[in-house]
Formats: C-alpha cells, structure tokens, sequence
C-alpha cells in the first residue's frame, strides 16, 4: 500500500471552512461551543480533540504580490494533524492505542487508549488532545475508515479550490515541488514547502500531511523547527542513569560510613 | 458584448439587474477606494513581524495532567529512594540497621502502592490501566514507567517478608531486598526522563537535569520522612546523611536546571515569573533552608525535624513548581519558536 497524505497549499485557500465542515460532519464530531474570538475570522481556534481541521486566518501589514490591497495581505491555511513519520504521539504512547496505519497515517483506537495524556504534551505541533467529558486522545484519522473504501478523506473532498490535495506521498511530493517553482516563476519567491519529506523537516522524519506557504512557519502557528521529543531522549537517559548510579553510591556510603559509632 | 460592472460590484447585467439593497451606492473609482482602504491600514500599529505569532495563541498543547501527578512524583520518589536505602541497609552485618531495613521496605510497600493509585486515578479511563501492560515500549518512559513501578511492590513484599529470615529464605529476602533497591533506583528517577521527553520547552530543554533533580529530591523527601517520624539511634545518622547528601544534591541541581533552561531566556520564564515561579523559588529556599539546619553542628531532635518539615515542602513544591511551569511553556507560543530559532529545536542533533 503506497503511503497516503495530504499536500495543502495554502496559496489556493480561500477560508471557506469548508473542510473544518466536512471533517465534523463526516467524523460526527460534537462541536466546541460557539464563541466570537474577534481573531479575524478564525472562531475555531485551534486543532482540539473534536476539531481536526482547521483554517487559520492571518491578516499581515504585509504585501502580498498576488493580492490586491496594497500594504495588506490574507493568509489562509487548513491546518491538520500532520501524520509525521516520526510522531511524537505515536512513540510516546504507553497503551500502545496509536498505531501506524497500511497507508502510513497515524491513527488512534479510542477502544485501546486509557487518556493517560502522555501523547498530548508529545505532539511537537499541538494536534491531539483530550475532551474532559470524553477523556480518550483524539486526532484526524486521515479518515481511516474512508481510506478504506477506497475513498478520499471528507476535507479534501469537501475542498473547493483543491488547496487540499490527497493522494499517493510521491505524487503529491513532485506535484507540490513542481508548485513551488510555478509560483517563483510567477513571481511569488516567498512559495516554500513545510515538512514535505525528510530533508525539509529532520526533527519528525518529515510530514505526510505537508504544507506550501508564503511566510515564516510562526505566522501559521507552525513550530519552525520541530522535533520528535523521542530524539532527544537520550539525554534524559543518561542522566537518569548519573542520578541511579549517585543515589546508589550514596546510599551505599551512608551506611558504611553514616552508621553512629 | 461584456455588461459586466466594472465599479466593484461585478454584476453581470446581461442576467442581473441592479436592484439590491446597495444598488444606489456610489462607487467612486475601486482603484482610489482600495488605495485609501491600504493607507488606513498603513497607519495601524505594525505587528512585529520578526518574531510573529499566531494572535498569541499556544501552539503546543497543555499537559492535561493535573495535581494528582506532582504528588505521584514526590510519593513515587520517596517510596523508590526508601527502598534504595533498605537495600544498602542489607551491607551492614552487625544487624545494628534491621529496623531502618524493614522500615524502609514498609515505606516502599506503602509509597509504590499509594503511588500506583494516584497514577490511575490520574488516568481519563482509570479503569483501563492494565493497557499499559499489554506492550514494552522502549521509546514511551510513561510505558517504562508502568513496568517499574509493577515491578517495585512485589520485590518490597517478598524483601519485608524474607530478609530477615535465615537460610534460604533468608537469601530470598536479600535478593528481593536488591531488586526492591534497584527498582526503587528506576522508580525515583525515571520520573525525570518521564516529563523531559515531551515538547514542552522548558521540560525538553532541562532534560540533561530533570532526572538528577528528580532523584536528589527523592533522597531528600526520603530522609525528611525518616528525620521526622523515626528516632533510631542506629540508623538515624544513616538516614541523616543519605537525606543531607540529597538536600545539597537537589539545590545543585536546581541551580543547574535554570542554567540549562536559561540557554533560552524565554524557556525558563515560568521558573522566574507567575505561579511556578513563586512555587520554584519557595521550593529553592525551602530545600536551603533544610540543607542549613542539617549541616549547622549538632542534631537535637528538634531541628531534625524542623529541617524534615522544610526538606518536605521543599521537594514537594519544587514538583508543582516543575509542572506548573510545564503548563505555562506550553501555552507560551514564543517558548517553543525561540527555542526552536536559537537552534534548540532539531537543529541541536546534527
Ligand atoms: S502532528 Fe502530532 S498528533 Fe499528528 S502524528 Fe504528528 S505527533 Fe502525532
Ligand atoms: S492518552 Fe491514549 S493515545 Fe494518548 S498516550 Fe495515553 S493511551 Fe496513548
């Protein structure tokens, strides 16, 4: 089975919502409360446990040569689990309720996880999270259970503008690469890819759900350089082992020695 | 023939007609009307674009943990440093150290028990804990975690029942009474490593120390247990030196974890500012203050347990203050992306 995931251009966005519907709808997700943020027209927030798109809105004193508005740009992106090749959830996981799927995404068993809530602070991005009322993790599936009739996930579906695209990680890889270099000829020279394969993101083994945008990474809620807590866990090891081998020495000497005479 | 309006409306008057709600509304040329629109947007307060942020919210979520957790790392911590103790209590023959040795395999029955409960009360499905059982997984500590502390009560319970025994029970009991120790050792530490292994800045970025600070607090809250409640003539110079040696131990390395977390100044923010950093800061003096009462000359029974008290509070304050400021790094957007520019993120690995 090639590996499956999604190439979201940002630069075909047009902040319809459309996928954040789709995705709730198809997945029969309960919704959040409905709240007014003032944060453009972005009143979602941020990914959650029942949310798994969303788009944000970015309104920048900055221009943006494919827009009209002078000194001002909109930037739109549907953000979304990423499905890294190395995830952060998925190795930290104790219940082993995450698992690598046949199509390479990243997937949770509600009927396995215990809500221990390791995974939550082990997303490099923010992605996964726990309903207080539901107390499992929860995260996009890549629509697992869409995936396998042979249909694609309901966001991309749903996309009117195709800025989400699904399909086969190499297809997808050249198709964005060959963007890219589309959008610098046309003179958008801030076109750059986020976390398409290994190179581009070493920190989570790259992304198979992977971005085009126009501006820092931050802009878009985006760590700039992300890394799968389990690469520097060996540090933590080690030191674990200076504090055994201390507190053992020390135990050791206090009784040979501390003994009242 | 192309009808459509050219005033911004875009109507097509071949379909349409003007007729709506705005129909009547002049339109001066769209061109000078955009550029007034872009030079009111000129004069609002430029963002600062070099270091932006998404209207300030986090980008990481926050641990959802929540007091149970701080505790089960100061129980579990002294429950493991009790029994590390009992175990080193096995070298001593004269048989001066049975108390402290069956005391200590008490503490560590009681401690990893209460422990355990805490963690599973801890848990969004308590009643699903055993899943963390149904696999060995190396890259999860939270994993390694659930098979150390399965592993610690039953050791302690074989060792209280046997050790004292002789012959080949006897043996049985001391056996247990080193496995006790060294899960004990695994117990007190991996808590360290357990928090490190996360994306929250200031956890990950104090890695190298968390487990030292988490194992020199364990000693610490394991002597002051013992200063305060026990009075045995034998063992207490024992228990006073394991504790003081912890004491210094853990104000060295809190000392050291805000170095290791100040290589990012945003990183360590929450040890100086809000909440966690009044209960870091607290815990720091707390845990002096004790270190100074058990190292001035002479051992009343009074200031053994005043420094007790103080060792304490100090190790328990200083487990909320490290996991209060855990939640106040996540929701710090600028934590993770300057620590991340500064070249703390994945580029730390090559
Ligand atoms: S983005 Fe987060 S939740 Fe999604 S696979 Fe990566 S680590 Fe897991
Ligand atoms: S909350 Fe569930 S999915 Fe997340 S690490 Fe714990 S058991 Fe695994």
């Amino acid at each position: 089975m090639p590996a499956k995931g999604f190439f979201t251009d940002t630069t075909l966005c047009i902040g319809c919502k459309a996928c954040e519907v789709a995705c709730k709808q198809w997945n029969q997700l309960p919704d959040d409360g409905f709240f007014f943020t003032g944060m453009s027209y972005d009143n979602t927030v941020a990914l959650g446990a029942s949310t798994w798109r969303h788009v944000a809105f970015i309104e920048r004193p900055v221009p943006l040569q494919t827009q009209d508005a002078g000194a001002f740009s909109w930037l739109f992106s549907s953000d979304v689990c990423k499905h890294c090749a190395r995830a952060g959830c998925l190795e930290s996981c104790p219940t082993g309720a995450i698992v690598r799927t046949e199509f390479e995404s990243v997937y949770v068993q509600p009927d396995v996880c215990n809500g221990c809530g390791y995974c939550v602070v082990n997303c490099p991005f923010g992605v996964i999270d726990r309903r207080s009322d539901d107390n499992r993790a929860w995260k996009c599936t890549l629509c697992y259970d869409r995936l396998r009739e042979d249909m694609q996930p309901a966001c991309a579906k749903a996309c009117p503008t195709e800025s989400i695209k699904f399909g086969d990680l190499d297809h997808l890889r050249a198709e964005a690469r060959a963007r890219v270099e589309d959008l610098h000829e046309k003179g958008l020279r801030e076109a750059y890819l986020y976390g398409e394969d290994e190179h581009s993101q070493p920190g989570t083994g790259g992304l198979n759900a992977f971005f085009l945008l126009v501006d820092k990474p931050e802009v878009y809620n985006l760590p700039p350089d992300p890394v799968v807590p389990t690469k520097k866990a060996k540090d933590a090891w080690t030191s674990m082992g200076v504090a055994a081998a201390g507190m053992a020495l020390a135990a050791v000497g206090a009784v040979l020695w501390g003994k009242e005479r | 023939m192309i009808a459509v309006t050219t005033d911004g409306r875009d109507i097509d008057l071949e379909v349409a007609k003007l007729s709506g709600e705005g129909a009547l509304q002049k339109v001066r040329p769209v061109d000078t009307h955009m550029q007034r629109v872009a030079r009111e947007w000129g004069k609002l307060p430029t963002p600062d674009t070099s270091d932006p942020t998404y209207y300030g919210r986090p980008v990481l979520k926050e641990p959802v943990w929540h007091w149970a957790i701080p505790l089960y790392f100061y129980v579990g911590g002294a429950a493991g440093a009790s029994l590390v103790m009992g175990s080193a209590a096995q070298l001593d023959r004269s048989g001066e150290l049975e108390n402290l040795m069956r005391r200590c395999h008490w503490a560590g029955i009681i401690g990893s028990a209460l422990s355990g409960a805490i963690l599973i009360y801890d848990l969004g499905k308590p009643s699903r804990f055993h899943h963390m059982l149904r696999v060995f997984r190396p890259t999860s500590p939270m994993n390694m975690g659930a098979w150390i502390l399965s592993s610690v009560s039953p050791s302690a319970i074989v060792a209280a029942m046997f050790a004292q025994r002789r012959g080949i029970l006897g043996a049985f009991g001391e056996i247990s009474g080193v496995a006790s120790g060294l899960s004990g050792l695994a117990l007190s530490t991996y808590t360290g490593v357990l928090i490190a292994n996360s994306a929250i800045p200031v956890w990950q970025e104090s890695r190298r120390v968390l487990p030292i600070l988490f194992g020199a607090s364990a000693m610490a809250s394991a002597g002051s247990i013992f200063d305060m409640f026990f009075e045995d003539r034998a063992a207490r110079r024992v228990t006073y030196t394991f504790g003081t040696v912890g004491r210094a131990a853990e104000l060295a390395a809190s000392i050291a974890l805000e170095r290791q977390a100040g290589r990012v100044p945003h990183v360590a923010r929450p040890l100086h500012t809000g909440a966690s950093g009044f209960l870091w800061k607290t815990a720091t003096v707390m845990t002096a203050g004790s270190l100074l009462l058990s190292v001035l000359p002479g051992r009343s029974r009074k200031r053994r347990v005043a420094a007790g008290v103080m060792g304490t509070l100090g190790s328990i304050m200083m487990r909320y203050g490290i996991h209060q400021a855990g939640v106040a790094s996540a929701r710090d957007p600028r934590a993770t992306f300057r620590q991340q520019r500064a070249g703390h993120g994945a580029a730390e690995l090559d």
